[in-house]
């Protein structure tokens, strides 16, 4: 039994650090958080599930239009929003700090109640990846279904680590988010560099509802947990660090399943709560995160 | 953005004024419902006085100390829900149990704010999203003593609407006077140099944590008072209460209203609160409404109408107390 819970928590944590990914990324280059990642989720899922029933494209096809769409998203965010954070000439980190809290915010709200609008209140369920019977692999029973997409979550997260850290874009995100300033000196498109991210974290989101459709169906206000519990493994793992929201990510997600199965089901969304106060009490630099100072 | 006033020099006149126009405005809603507001409209009004308390907490918070809480609507939720869970499990009654939902706040306020002020960066934002909502999400899953979704019942204070409609106007008042001031105080300042420059304000010796964990918890346990007493109006307490659509429409109260004015946060909760009412006749458009116009408000016109309205009468102003200093010479010699 305990070798099945781990294996589910693990099944969770890639999705969640899926998401995380995006926003320690986000805050990395941007130093902002983004308090609309959660629609980025919900509407990867929604594209997704409504491509797959109401257009009848099939899932190879609809799976990356959600993610592709979750990527424009970002990209518009970044563009049509995030302008001020780069020319507001008193671009001090209290006024950043403020647009940036107060726009995503209302971003999010926004996102919510104009899906409501538009597709209503009410779940749909996603497709299942593959059909077919669990297999039990050492005494865990796994769907066919969730060794899919685990594996193209890791995939992602793979890919995203490597041109993270090999790829001139990667080595270009990693130096705004090291020091913005000595960045744009060399020669680096801050501007755009942060466009990326902002795709990127959009994509990534908007693959996790995708693949999370069939077990959470969307509905408006699905993404609001999940995005609640990426800014819990963005602060365990260390503001800004990739690896740390990866890590974080795996480590809430077996936290939960081994919690919801020996303590409570019903409170398992509030175990996230409890790791953050005790982050925030023992290590608030997170487990990955570097001490900062800015000057 | 040369228009914006900078972030050191507010751009609202002395809240004495803004304090002055804030009553007038609360003493032309008083005789209403004596000269006919309807029930339904009175209920209204009391809603957004309400908010117009929940937003002046926030408003303390964001505009003057520079804190983004996002939980001021689960505090008003926490206050009425602890009033209510001792009125159902002790027959506590509402007049005790609404100072100690507003201690149970202002206390969990200590409890987050030492966690989380000590700390610069965005950890006070993500801290207070995580706990508003995991409180919500406690409330509706713990049906065995919070009846889930249904909510409490809870008794009324008074009978008649139109004494709750009095005694939300004396409380906004009473705020407003408070605030103003708590405000002309020297944590006033200290709150004020903390949001323009929280590294210069502790290099000139303000205890710079401690006044923020004041501001935070003075601020929960305000809107638990706020969330206890509209409790016990409305007779039931439910989760939805603390929803962060609420939360959505405090800010967008503040936002619009004016961040950082005293009248602004009043102007704000009326406005918003009454054009709900036609907007949800339109077919339930303000939750679409209102966050794209704190979207532009944020980008376009950051004092809001109410620091917009200071700045064109700053002239007038000005105008007004120079003829006063001449007149004063005149007298003089």
């Amino acid at each position: 039994m305990f070798a099945s819970m781990l294996v589910n928590g693990i099944i969770t944590g890639a999705f969640y650090a899926l998401m995380a990914l995006g926003l320690t990324m986000i805050f990395g280059v941007l130093r902002i958080v983004n308090f609309a990642h959660g629609e980025f989720y919900m509407i990867g899922g929604f594209v997704y599930v409504l491509l797959y029933h109401n257009v009848g494209l099939s899932i190879p096809f609809a799976l990356p239009a959600a993610v592709v769409v979750g990527g424009l998203l970002g990209w518009l965010v970044d563009k049509l929003l995030m302008g001020p954070i780069y020319t507001d000439a008193r671009s001090m980190r209290q006024g950043r700090d403020e647009y940036a809290i107060i726009v995503t915010f209302a971003l999010s709200l926004f996102l919510v109640a104009l899906m409501t609008k538009l597709v209503g209140p009410w779940s749909l369920q996603g497709p299942r990846l593959a059909d077919g019977r669990p297999i039990a692999i050492a005494g865990v029973r796994v769907s066919p279904h969730q060794i899919i997409a685990l594996a193209v979550t890791v995939a992602f997260l793979l890919a995203s680590m490597l041109l993270l850290n090999h790829s001139l874009w990667g080595r270009q995100i990693r130096a705004v988010a090291q020091n913005r300033f000595a960045a744009a000196i060399v020669g680096i498109d801050v501007r755009r560099v942060s466009m990326l991210v902002f795709a990127a974290a959009g994509a990534l989101a908007a693959l996790a509802g995708a693949m999370l459709s069939n077990m959470i169906s969307p509905a408006p206000d699905v993404g609001a947990f999940p995005a609640i519990k990426s800014y819990v493994i963005i602060v365990l793992g260390g503001l800004g660090s990739p690896v740390g929201a990866i890590l974080g990510g795996l480590l809430l997600g077996i936290i939960e399943n081994l919690g919801a199965f020996y303590v409570s089901f019903a409170y398992r969304d509030t175990y996230g709560l409890v790791l953050l106060v005790l982050v925030l009490l023992l290590r608030p630099n997170g487990l990955f995160g570097e001490i900062r100072r800015e000057v | 953005m040369a228009r914006q006033p900078s972030p050191t020099r507010p751009a609202a006149p002395s809240s004495r004024s803004q304090l002055l126009v804030a009553l007038l405005v609360l003493l032309a809603l008083a005789p209403l419902p004596g000269l006919g507001l309807g029930i339904y409209w009175q209920g209204v009004v009391i809603m957004s006085l309400y908010y117009a308390l929940l937003a002046s907490n926030w408003n303390l918070l964001s505009g003057y100390t520079g804190l983004f809480s996002l939980a001021p609507a689960a505090f008003g939720m926490l206050g009425a829900y602890v009033s209510a869970l001792l009125w159902t499990y002790a027959a506590v009654p509402p007049l005790i149990g609404i100072p100690a939902g507003m201690m149970v706040c202002a206390l969990v306020g200590v409890l987050v704010g030492f966690l989380t002020l000590r700390l610069t960066g965005p950890y006070f934002a993500l801290t207070t999203l995580a706990l508003a909502e995991i409180l919500r999400i406690v409330a509706l899953n713990s049906f065995a003593i919070t009846n889930g979704e249904n909510g409490l019942r809870v008794p009324t204070i008074f009978d008649a609407q139109s004494s709750y409609y009095y005694l939300f106007l004396f409380l906004v008042a009473s705020m407003l006077i408070g605030l103003h001031w708590l405000l002309g105080q020297p944590c006033g300042y200290y709150l004020r140099a903390i949001r323009n420059d929280e590294t210069g304000a502790q290099a000139k010796g303000v205890r710079t944590v401690f006044w923020k964990v004041f501001a935070f918890s003075v601020s929960a346990g305000l809107s638990g008072f706020a969330g206890a007493v509209v409790g016990h109006y409305l007779a039931v307490v439910s989760p939805s209460m603390g929803h962060l659509m609420i939360t959505g429409l405090i800010i967008s109260m503040v936002v619009l209203g004016g961040m950082g004015t005293l009248l602004g946060p009043v102007v704000g909760a009326l406005l918003i609160n009454v054009t709900s009412e036609f907007l949800r006749a339109a077919g339930d458009l303000q939750h679409i409404v209102f966050p794209m116009l704190v979207i532009l408000f944020a980008r376009f016109c950051k004092e809001g109408v109410v620091g917009r309205a200071a700045m064109l009468l700053r002239p007038w102003m000005l105008r007004r107390s120079e003829g006063l200093a001449k007149l004063r010479e005149a007298r003089a010699s």
